[in-house]
């Protein structure tokens, strides 16, 4: 699917949604959950975000609830913990720069609040390197941490394969699959590097009617006023 | 509607008018005041310029309120903006759609005044406000463009403070003193902030001068003739507001489809990854509309001299009115002009072309050619066109 | 200077009045329309129902006519520990004369800190420090350190008086009592404020003045 028919898709879900089915985003969010935010955060989108996805503010409280958030010293000026809130960041869980290499052999789980906008390719990109894992080919061997990927050019990453058939449950009774999972994370990813998409172009419709309306009007008005002269 | 041909003298005297007398100058100024009846639709530029401007001061002071002038808050609250503040996504496209709708008007509006002649005399002053905006408004974008501190606001300073540091003399003070430190950091983006700020109210008052210098020399129009008569003009309202008012709405329709629906056509994604002092961006390039003066600043195989040519194909600009000191304006009246000058305007837009791909042997070459066009044009063409058509 | 153009003519001019007024009045509409962004972003983001916090506090190293200060949602609370002698002044009947509110008739507490010692536990007292006239932090005035003070709490803004209670005095300018946050004790020496076991459905957006 080309990026724009699933921004169409991705817009039309969005504004009319039935109530008990869910749209790619939605369960990609599921699987940013259960799977990715184990190594990676969007640190520049708040729990709260999420409620533009049609999570329940409930549902957005418990999530949060769930992560934790440094919160000062205590008194032996050790770091304290609090549970987050809906307005706080989605970190990612290495306390700090160090803590996320010395866990991945050296490497940082980027962070993904704008990463299906800054990688070459996008969110497309995004989905072929989650399903083009394969087993290492006889004769090749990789460095420690880097796994066979036939997406990259250099044909190898440093991120384990994440996603495995039926890891999760979807809710809605889509089966996932890693294909369904890798289509439905990369949506969700897409949806999250492009902040107000859907309510930017349905506004942009009102809007550009309005100005058609305006020309026309100011179009048939300069003409009258113009006519005597012609 | 009927009332913009009475004049002021015969209004009563009101209460306002006796003691600030505003009424009948707005009425001199944009009711009655005599425009040539055959302007064409370049003319409107001004008024597209004029309104951009406004868009851009509302959307600056509302995105200003939200935004942190500090290196380790700025991505973050740029990122607040976009994602968190209620209709902050609006406010900053409109900024940085914004941006290129001004370059763009401004590169017409500059090219319909060569193509008309609209610098010759007695309008040198007003030419030469214009294209002082022009440096403001491209100073004002430069310091702007840093201020979100992603990679290519990052870089990009980088690469213009070092430029300046390398021009002789002034340079090294000057960089020192927007740097205020070793290299680009804290100090540099708090000081390009008030710089940016400070700039856009400069560019209104300049605004204003411009204005005022076009109230007292009238426009030019197409002939290149000045109305003489007033049978030769139309007030002013109703006939080019309603125009322009058109004009307006069709210009506001392709901003608009720039704000909501290509929110992301003509920016770089790199912007959005924080700035990291450590690793320069694979394909660093600036906006397109300092592309021609990145590409000249490459095709010059020394840093001096391409400081130089950058800043004096600007430069040329400003002696235009006495490099040709024909009496002739429209470009269509004159052969030369009008086979040359059409050559300079697809030079720059060669540059432009040039300055946004890869250095590559074949883009340099155009870019050499270009750029020797441009001076060509400038400097000998104009002086040697405008030299036959007095003698004849 | 104009004086020579013919003015449209006359069947035309009706409709161009029409046109013009409706073109303008579209125009000024979409003006406004546009302004609407531009203030919504004034409003802050961040006031939301969600962000309700809980806030434990420890009070065991508080003793008899102490008091300390907590930061609970960007507001200052007091927690005070009262001595008998604070107690007994509370329900001195002069001292209730003085009061504008004595019987906390104004909603600013939960049901269960609407008594005499407006508090869950009479020996302790959990106070919002923001002064209901203008805003400023009360400073307390231990009992003792001076001959009139009774552990109450004086604004060094307007001089607005409140006794161990957060109860406002009459000749103060301030309005209403100090607001009483939703607690719980969760032990005899844990305090948890933002939610109030004895009034589960409080919320601090009901309260009348703070």
């Amino acid at each position: 699917m080309t990026r724009w028919t699933r921004n169409l898709i991705l817009v039309a879900s969005l504004t009319a949604l039935p109530a008990c089915a869910s749209t790619p985003a939605q369960r990609g969010l599921m699987v940013f959950q259960q799977v990715c935010s184990a190594c990676h955060g969007m640190e520049h989108v708040a729990y709260g975000d999420m409620s533009s996805l049609g999570l329940s503010p409930d549902e957005i409280r418990k999530w949060a609830a769930d992560q934790q958030m440094p919160n000062g010293t205590d008194d032996n000026g050790d770091p304290k913990t609090r549970p987050a809130t809906a307005t706080d960041p989605i970190l990612s869980p290495y306390p700090n720069e160090a803590m996320g290499r010395l866990a991945n052999h050296g490497l940082l789980p980027p962070d993904l609040s704008r990463l299906a906008l800054t990688l070459p390719g996008g969110a497309e990109e995004i989905r072929q390197i989650l399903l083009s894992y394969a087993p290492t080919p006889a004769g090749m061997t990789l460095d420690e941490g880097r796994y066979y990927n036939t997406a990259l050019k250099w044909k190898h990453i440093g991120m384990p394969p994440p996603l495995q058939d039926g890891m999760l449950t979807y809710p809605d009774g889509t089966p996932a699959t890693s294909a369904q999972m890798a289509n439905d994370v990369s949506a969700f990813l897409d949806w999250i590097a492009h902040p107000h998409q859907a309510e930017r172009r349905r506004i942009g419709v009102y809007v550009v009617t309005y100005l058609a309306l305006m020309a026309f009007l100011t179009f048939l008005l300069q003409r009258r006023i113009w006519r005597a002269h012609r | 509607m009927t009332s913009p041909l009475k004049t002021p003298d015969t209004d009563p005297p009101d209460w306002l008018e006796r003691r600030l007398p505003v009424m009948s100058l707005l009425r001199r100024q944009y009711v009655a005041f005599p425009m040539p009846r055959n302007l064409n639709a370049f003319w409107s530029f001004g008024a597209f310029l004029i309104v951009t401007m406004a868009f851009m001061i509302a959307s600056g002071l509302f995105l200003a309120i939200n935004y942190t002038p500090d290196i380790t808050q700025a991505f973050a609250s740029v990122e607040a903006i976009d994602r968190q503040i209620p209709s902050g996504w609006f406010i900053r496209s409109l900024h940085m759609g914004g941006v290129t709708m001004l370059f763009a008007c401004l590169y017409i509006h500059i090219g319909r005044s060569l193509w008309y002649g609209s610098y010759k005399a007695p309008r040198e002053l007003l030419w030469l406000t214009g294209l002082g905006l022009m440096l403001m408004v491209m100073v004002t974008a430069f310091a702007g463009y840093v201020l979100p501190w992603g990679q290519m606001s990052y870089w990009g300073a980088t690469v213009i403070l070092n430029a300046v540091h390398a021009i002789p003399l002034i340079g090294q003070p000057l960089s020192e003193l927007l740097l205020g430190g070793d290299t680009l950091g804290n100090v540099a983006l708090h000081r390009l902030f008030v710089l940016h700020f400070t700039m856009a109210f400069a560019i209104l008052g300049v605004i204003a001068l411009h204005v005022a210098a076009l109230h007292v020399v009238k426009s030019n129009n197409p002939s290149g003739i000045d109305p003489v008569s007033p049978s030769q003009t139309l007030p002013f309202h109703p006939y080019y507001t309603s125009r322009d008012g058109f004009a307006l709405c069709l210009f506001l329709m392709v901003y608009a489809g720039l704000v909501f629906f290509l929110p992301d056509l003509l920016t770089l994604a790199d912007n959005y990854v924080q700035a990291n002092p450590l690793v320069t961006p694979r394909d660093i390039r600036p906006e397109w509309y300092f592309a021609p003066f990145y590409a000249i600043l490459r095709a010059v195989p020394s840093r001096l001299g391409g400081l130089l040519l950058a800043s004096g194909s600007l430069a040329v600009l400003f002696t235009l009115p006495w490099l040709d000191r024909s009496a002739l304006r429209p470009a269509t009246r004159r052969p030369m002009v009008r086979l040359s000058l059409p050559l300079a305007f697809a030079a720059f837009m060669v540059l432009g072309v040039a300055g946004m791909h890869a250095p590559t042997p074949a883009w340099l070459l155009a870019s050499r050619v270009a750029i020797a066009w441009w001076f060509i044009h400038f400097l000998l063409v104009m002086p040697l066109a405008s030299e036959r058509e007095m003698s004849s | 200077m104009t004086q020579s153009e013919t003015p449209p003519s006359s069947d035309g001019t009706r409709r161009r009045d029409l046109l013009a007024t409706g073109t303008v009045v579209l125009g000024c509409a979409g003006a406004c329309a546009l302004a609407v962004p531009f203030v919504e972003s004034l409003k802050n983001p961040v006031a939301n129902p969600l962000s309700d916090r809980l806030l434990d506090v420890d009070l065991s190293s508080l003793t008899p006519g102490q008091d300390m200060s907590v930061r609970w949602r960007d507001w200052p609370v007091f927690i005070q520990r009262r001595t008998p002698q604070m107690l007994a002044a509370l329900q001195a009947p002069d001292h209730l004369a003085t009061l504008r509110d004595a019987d906390s008739k104004v909603l600013q507490q939960p049901k269960d800190a609407t008594n005499w010692h407006r508090s869950v536990r009479p020996e302790y007292g959990v106070l919002i420090g923001v002064c209901t006239h203008l805003g400023c932090v009360p400073s307390f005035e231990k009992p003792g350190s001076t001959p009139e003070a009774k552990g109450g709490y004086f604004c060094p803004c307007h001089g607005s008086h409140f006794d161990a209670a957060g109860r406002v005095a009459r000749r103060a300018p301030a309005p209403c009592n100090l607001p009483v946050p939703p607690v719980t004790f969760l032990s005899d020496t844990k305090l948890r404020i933002g939610h109030s076991a004895g009034d589960p459905g409080f919320s601090m957006s009901d309260i009348q003045q703070i």
